[in-house]
Parts: structure tokens; C-alpha cells; sequence
């Protein structure tokens, strides 16, 4: 055997310890996050010259746009935006906090990912900073059917609300005079009107837009603006699902039942679908986010700028109270392992700030809604959301349906839009989709 | 035709003057160097240390993601929370169980095969065509490869715009011919189809590159030959450069089955793997469970099961392609 040389000992060792330098290095990089100092909620940050970067909700990016300009003005820091699409936040956020990684300071989140966020330790609690700076943030401004579903996990406040996010029924005048139909009330009525116009329309125009889109933002908001309309809940207090109720099943039949009369077809529509063909006039009726108010009235976007209007969901079944639901909503936190937890701190607590949210709410295009009492009041949401105004106010002051948010609840509404789209293929029954949806969320 | 019998090739590791049937000595060295010093001699052997690199980032790049995909379909693993507690065999049987995934393994199978097998069927006729034309591609070349250089994602973009229900190119030509409104991504069959075709324009072009280099190294003289005794050109196709080919043919194959068994970027932008669960290929499936649904453990236990599926397959096609390998000499 050849005897081993001391220089040959020394390069074998050199190179098998790189070797395992390398491959701990990267086990290391692999593994769990780094953990930064505690928020010191009393500190006076100093601000100027400070960079906070923001990962953010792509088309919440105007809303941030005035956000950062604002306290860039005030205060001399830097803010840098990175825009996502909303389906990928929550998990852009972890992977962020769970790699180490720490690439931002702010996230924005939606509502409904709280849970995740909180469970995967990407947000810094914010409970104690609230209470200390609650003569500046007013908690009691924020309206009672947003800020705890946004914040509240646990019994700790992990963020403060961004943007509200409604539901309201669009439809197009012109082509309701056309046919010599009346805005619905209930979503009987809404089916009976969407077939008398699709059968008249001939396939250039459809009586209704229904985003069918199986992920939860899209076809999960369809199934919520009915679910409320018939008095139902996704979950009752103690967090049992309540998805085989009478009212959750007639929601569902509802939702298949207008599919042949809805723009073709509904599992294909989604946001870049539904919104061009309501605003170039191929449909006559979309529920929709309240910013539609904005885009149908934007000449660079819209041809039916006179021609819409909008009315309160439709109810059904015998509930006879109009609701809306908390589709989308969105809040911001700071990052548990950001380097610069109380500049992050300082530009979470001035976005959700009465005079900044009145600024969001009154700029045209920034999707911004409703969080604050105040911002109710306003002159510039009166503005902004004109004619819509009254509805909005009413939905957000009442008791809108409010999504699972506890963790896992991303995985949870999945299963349901799943088990709603072979239903709307006509694969399976409202009753027998929802029973199924209901054993996975009780399973899970 | 008569039959075209190649000359016995000498083996390269006999000596050309060993007589026939004689077993071939160890291999003194690679051809045309001295041979190997012998053990414990001064040149000695290649340093051991010299694989250690490569053992590192084989270790580094396949074993550690390997064993961590191992550890987490083993345990509870969300996002939030990988590497949890052990779980045992709860993530494969949850996977398993879940009726997107498994069918999903029946509809990839199903895509990989049939797209695979009309990507050859064409890939390899226009490559005939191609070489009958000439040895020179040109501007042929330039079109061939256009599908193939496009990403994917702008592939799909441009062939959801192209077969919109509303607004879209397909159903407003098939309008004005008075075709009806055809929208083949509203049915679970039309829109399995329309992969299978979205598919097929991206990768053909791939399959007639291989096989026409393939067929550049035909014998010019072989073809002669055939002409000479009156072969059809189909004949000469079919019984000389088709089992000429037929390795190439095989390794195309399994290379086009292995990509089309992972494909993921086509059905994201197309279909969402929808209606239904029509388009939901296990790629699809396992990216849903893991980053939008965030059951990491679950989506790992999948990935598993789906490797084996594939790698079933592979191990079919590599052997049968050493079986034509084989059969060809």
C-alpha cells in the first residue's frame, strides 16, 4: 500500500475540510432563522438616512407609493417597495424569516394568513407597542369588524390594518335599461336577471361575470358574497365549521346555478378576465372590490364610465339583512428578525394612521379601503368612493363575514374552492362538495 | 431488398490478431497511451483526494436535499414549521389519500406518454424531411428553434390570449367562419388536449434537432446501397434508418418523458390545473400542497411517490434502450 505522505495528509485534510465547511455552511443557511433583538417599543428611532424595505401586495402598490412618499417627507428615511402577487406573501414572508434571509424590515399580509405568519414566527409582536403608542395610532378608531380579524392572533396584535376590502354588486346601466331589468335584490332575483340578459345578449354580452378562478381570492370571494347574502358563516364562534349548514349549501347552489348564464366560463375567469370584459361592456353584472368604483370610472380603462353603478350584495334564502365580506383586507408587520425593528415599527404604525389613510383613500388608483372610523367620515372617502360611499360605510359598520384566519386556514379554504370547482364543473352537488370540505376542515 | 449485413466490428479491447472466440486480456490502457504503470509504482495511483470536491457536491447538491426531502415527509412540516415531529408514514398516507394527487399521477402519466410519443412521431418526420431537403438548416433552423428559445411562461401567455372564450383569436376566426365559439379550456378533455399541444409546439422542434444530427451519421453508402437494389424510400426508411437511428430515438424519448413528466410552468399560466382537476399534473399538485396550501410534509411524501412513479418509467426506457443499443451492435 503506498504510505501515506505528510503533504498528502495535509491536502487531504485541507480539501475534506473545506468539504465540510462547505456542506455546514450551507446545513447552517438551510436552517432555522436568525433571531434579531426585541422591539423597544419606547425607543425614538432615528429615521434619517434609514433604509426600510417592504415587501408588498402588487395591487395594493399605489396605496404604498403614498405611504412611502409621505414618510419619506416626514421623516428623511428611505423606503424601498417590493411587489408581489397577493397569493404569494405569506409565503414570501416565511421563507424570508424561516431562511434567515432577512431581506425585509415591513410585510404586508393578508388577513387570512395571519395565522401562518404568526405560527412560522415571522412577525414581531406589536401588543406592547400598540398600548404605548396608542394616543398616536387610536386604536378605538379602527372599526371593531377589522381590526381584530387583521391583528388579532392569540391574544397578541401582530400588526395594524392596511387596507379594508369589500364587496359590492356592479352592473352596467346601460345594458340593464336595454333589457328592461332592475338592479337585484336578492340572488334569485340575480340569476333571473343574468339569464334573461345572456339569452338576449346572444354571446356578445352575458348577464353576469363570476370570477370562478379556483384559489381563494377569486373563487373563495364568490363563494363569501353569497355565503353572506344567506346568512351564513364559515365558522361559528368556537371555530367549528359550519359549511353544511342550510345556509352554506344554498350559497353553493346558488354559486353553480348561475354558471351557464355567467361570461364563459366561470372556472376560467379571473381578475384579467372579469375586469376587462365589465369594462369594455361584455357583462353586465360583477361582484367586485369597491376599487371598481375607480377603475369604471378611469376613461384610460373603462368604456362604460357613465354607464355603472353598484348596489349592496343580494341576500337570500330568509335572510333578509344585505351583508358583505371581508374578501381580501390586508394589514403590516414588522419582521421578526428585521435589523431595524423600530424604524419598521415607526412606518407600520404611520400607515395605518388616520391622516395617511385619509390621503390612500383619497388618491384615485390606489385601491385603498376603508379601515378607520374616521375615514368614514371623511370628505375624501365621500369623494373618492362617491355614490358607493353610503354602501361601503354600511358593510364595514356592520357585521361583515370574516374568513378563517388561524393557521392553516390558507390550506382550509383551498379544500373548499376545490371542492366548489368540481361542483361547478357539475361533478359533484353543493351538499356533497360542501360535506366534503366541511370533514377536511374538521379533520384538519 | 437484400439484406445489409455490417462487417464484423473488432472488439476494442481484443487484440485485432486474437483469434476468433478467444477471451479478450485485461485492458492494458486507454488506446494509443503506455499502459497503466503497475501498483505501488513511482507514478502510482490518481490521488483519492482528487473525487473529494466532487463527492462534496454531490453530498451538497443531491444527498443533503434528498435526505431533507426524506426528513420531511417523515415529519409534521408546514412552511412555517418544517422538520417537526416525527410522523412516520401519516404525510404518504395523507398524500396518498388526497384525491387531486392521485389522480394527478394517473394525468402526468397520461401527458408524459402521449406527449412524448406525438413529439417523436413528428419530431422525427420533420426531421426525414428536413434531411432530405439537405445538410444545411438555414432559416429552417432559425424557425425550429423559436418555440424551443421562447419561455415558457410567454408561451403560455400568448396561448391563453390566444384560446380566450372571450376576446380570443381561436373563438373569434372559428366566429367569423361560422364554427361557433369554440373554447377547448372550459372542458377537462379540450383542455388536457391543449396542453398536450402547447406542449408539443414548444418541444418538436427539440426532438427533429436530435434526431436530424442522428441522422447526419447514416452512411451515405448504406442509403446508396439501398437505391441501388430498389429499396422504396420508405423501405430504406423503415429498414435502414430507422433501426440505424433507433438508439437516438430511444434516448430522445426518455429525455422528452422525463421533461414532460415535470412539466409545471404551462399549466400555472394556462389552466391553474383546472376546470376541475383536469390539468392537475404532479408537479402542479405538489407546488399547491407545499407553497400555497403550505403542507411541506405532505408535499415531500408526494414528491417521493411521484419520483418513484417516474423513475418506473425511466428504468422501462433506459432498458429498452439498451436493448436497441444492443440489438444494433
Amino acid at each position: 500500500m503506498n504510505p501515506t505522505s505528510r503533504r498528502v495528509f495535509l491536502r487531504n485534510g485541507i480539501v475534506l475540510g473545506a468539504s465540510v465547511t462547505s456542506l455546514s455552511a450551507l446545513l447552517a443557511a438551510c436552517g432555522g432563522s436568525d433571531s434579531s433583538g426585541a422591539l423597544d417599543v419606547a425607543a425614538t428611532p432615528e429615521l434619517e438616512g434609514e433604509t426600510i424595505k417592504v415587501l408588498v401586495n402588487q395591487p395594493n402598490l399605489g396605496a404604498w407609493k403614498v405611504v412611502a412618499a409621505e414618510f419619506e417627507k416626514e421623516t428623511g428615511a428611505k423606503v424601498e417597495l417590493s411587489p408581489i402577487p397577493y397569493d404569494k406573501l405569506t409565503s414570501q414572508a416565511i421563507r424570508d424569516v424561516q431562511s434567515g434571509a432577512g431581506e425585509f424590515d415591513v410585510f404586508q399580509y393578508w388577513y387570512v394568513g395571519l395565522g401562518d405568519l404568526v405560527e412560522g414566527g415571522a412577525l414581531e409582536d406589536l401588543t406592547d407597542y400598540i398600548e404605548e403608542h396608542a394616543d398616536e395610532i387610536k386604536p378605538d378608531d379602527y372599526l371593531a369588524s377589522i381590526y381584530d380579524p387583521y391583528t388579532l392572533m392569540d391574544g397578541r396584535r401582530w400588526g395594524l390594518p392596511f387596507d379594508g376590502d369589500t364587496f359590492l354588486l356592479f352592473y352596467n346601466r346601460r345594458i340593464f335599461d336595454e333589457f328592461g331589468v332592475q338592479p337585484p335584490q336578492t340572488w334569485d332575483e340575480y340569476a333571473q336577471v343574468a339569464k334573461t340578459i345572456t339569452e338576449g345578449g346572444k354571446g356578445d354580452v352575458y348577464g353576469a361575470i363570476v370570477m370562478g378562478q379556483q384559489v381563494p381570492i377569486i373563487l373563495g370571494c364568490s363563494y363569501a358574497d353569497r355565503l353572506v347574502g344567506f346568512g351564513g358563516r364559515f365558522v361559528d364562534e368556537s371555530g367549528k365549521p359550519q359549511l353544511t349548514s342550510p345556509e352554506a349549501i344554498a350559497a353553493a347552489e346558488a354559486l353553480f346555478a348561475v354558471g351557464p348564464d355567467a361570461l364563459p366560463t366561470p372556472l376560467q375567469t379571473g381578475f384579467d378576465q372579469a375586469i376587462p370584459a365589465f369594462l369594455n361592456g361584455q357583462g353586465a353584472m360583477i361582484e367586485f372590490w369597491t376599487d371598481m368604483s375607480v377603475m369604471a370610472s378611469n376613461p384610460e380603462q373603462s368604456k362604460i364610465i357613465d354607464d355603472w353603478a353598484a348596489v349592496k350584495l343580494p341576500v337570500g334564502g330568509s335572510n333578509t339583512v344585505h351583508g358583505t365580506a371581508l374578501n381580501a383586507g390586508f394589514g403590516a408587520g414588522v419582521s421578526a428578525i428585521s435589523k431595524r425593528k423600530e424604524a419598521a415599527a415607526a412606518l407600520v404604525k404611520f400607515q395605518s394612521s388616520p391622516a395617511v389613510q385619509e390621503k390612500i383613500i383619497g388618491e384615485f388608483g390606489t385601491g385603498g379601503d376603508p379601515i378607520r372610523k374616521s375615514t368614514l367620515q371623511s370628505a375624501a372617502f365621500k369623494k373618492t368612493f362617491g355614490q358607493a360611499a353610503p354602501d361601503v360605510a354600511e358593510g364595514l359598520e356592520g357585521q361583515p363575514l370574516v374568513w378563517p384566519n388561524t393557521a392553516g386556514a390558507v390550506d382550509k379554504l383551498q379544500t373548499l374552492v376545490d371542492e366548489l370547482a368540481l361542483g361547478i364543473q357539475g361533478q359533484q352537488s353543493a351538499q356533497e362538495a360542501l360535506e366534503k370540505a366541511q370533514a377536511a376542515w374538521e379533520r384538519a | 431488398m437484400s439484406a445489409v449485413v455490417a462487417p464484423p466490428r473488432p472488439s476494442p479491447s481484443a487484440p485485432a490478431d486474437a483469434p476468433a472466440g478467444a477471451r479478450p486480456r485485461r485492458r492494458p490502457g486507454l488506446p494509443g497511451l503506455p499502459p497503466r504503470p503497475r501498483r505501488g509504482g513511482r507514478v502510482g495511483r490518481t490521488p483519492a483526494s482528487l473525487s473529494w470536491p466532487l463527492i462534496a457536491a454531490l453530498l451538497v447538491f443531491s444527498a443533503f436535499p434528498f435526505a431533507y426531502l426524506i426528513g420531511l415527509a417523515l415529519t409534521e412540516s408546514t412552511l412555517a414549521r418544517p422538520l417537526g415531529a416525527f410522523t412516520g408514514l401519516d404525510n404518504l398516507t395523507e398524500a396518498l389519500s388526497s384525491t387531486a394527487f392521485k389522480g394527478s399521477l394517473w394525468r402526468s402519466t397520461l401527458f408524459a406518454l402521449t406527449a412524448s410519443a406525438v413529439q417523436l412521431v413528428l419530431g422525427t418526420a420533420l426531421a426525414l424531411l428536413l434531411a432530405v431537403r439537405g445538410r444545411r438548416l438555414g432559416w429552417t433552423g432559425v424557425v425550429l428553434l423559436l418555440p424551443l428559445v421562447t419561455p415558457p411562461v410567454m408561451v403560455g401567455v400568448a396561448w391563453k390570449l390566444l384560446l380566450a372564450p372571450v376576446g380570443g383569436a381561436l373563438p373569434s376566426i372559428a366566429g367569423s367562419l361560422g364554427l361557433g365559439d369554440p373554447n377547448p379550456l372550459g372542458s377537462p378533455t379540450g383542455a388536457m388536449v391543449t396542453l398536450i399541444v402547447i406542449d408539443t409546439w414548444q418541444w418538436t422542434p427539440f426532438v427533429t434537432l436530435l434526431v436530424y444530427a442522428a441522422l447526419l451519421g447514416v452512411p451515405r453508402d448504406l442509403l446508396d446501397a439501398a437505391r441501388i437494389d430498389g429499396a422504396s424510400s420508405w423501405q430504406t426508411v423503415r429498414h435502414i434508418v430507422l433501426p440505424l437511428i433507433a438508439g437516438t430515438l430511444v434516448a430522445v424519448a426518455l429525455l422528452r418523458m422525463i421533461i414532460a413528466f415535470k412539466l409545471f410552468d404551462i399549466v400555472y399560466v394556462v389552466t391553474s390545473g383546472g376546470p376541475g382537476f383536469a390539468t392537475t399534473l404532479s408537479s402542479f399538485d405538489i407546488y399547491r400542497t407545499g407553497l400555497q396550501q403550505f403542507q411541506v410534509g405532505e408535499a415531500a411524501a408526494a414528491t417521493i411517490v411521484f419520483s418513484l412513479l417516474v423513475g418506473v418509467f425511466v428504468t422501462v426506457v433506459s432498458r429498452l434502450r439498451r436493448r436497441v443499443a444492443g440489438a444494433a451492435g
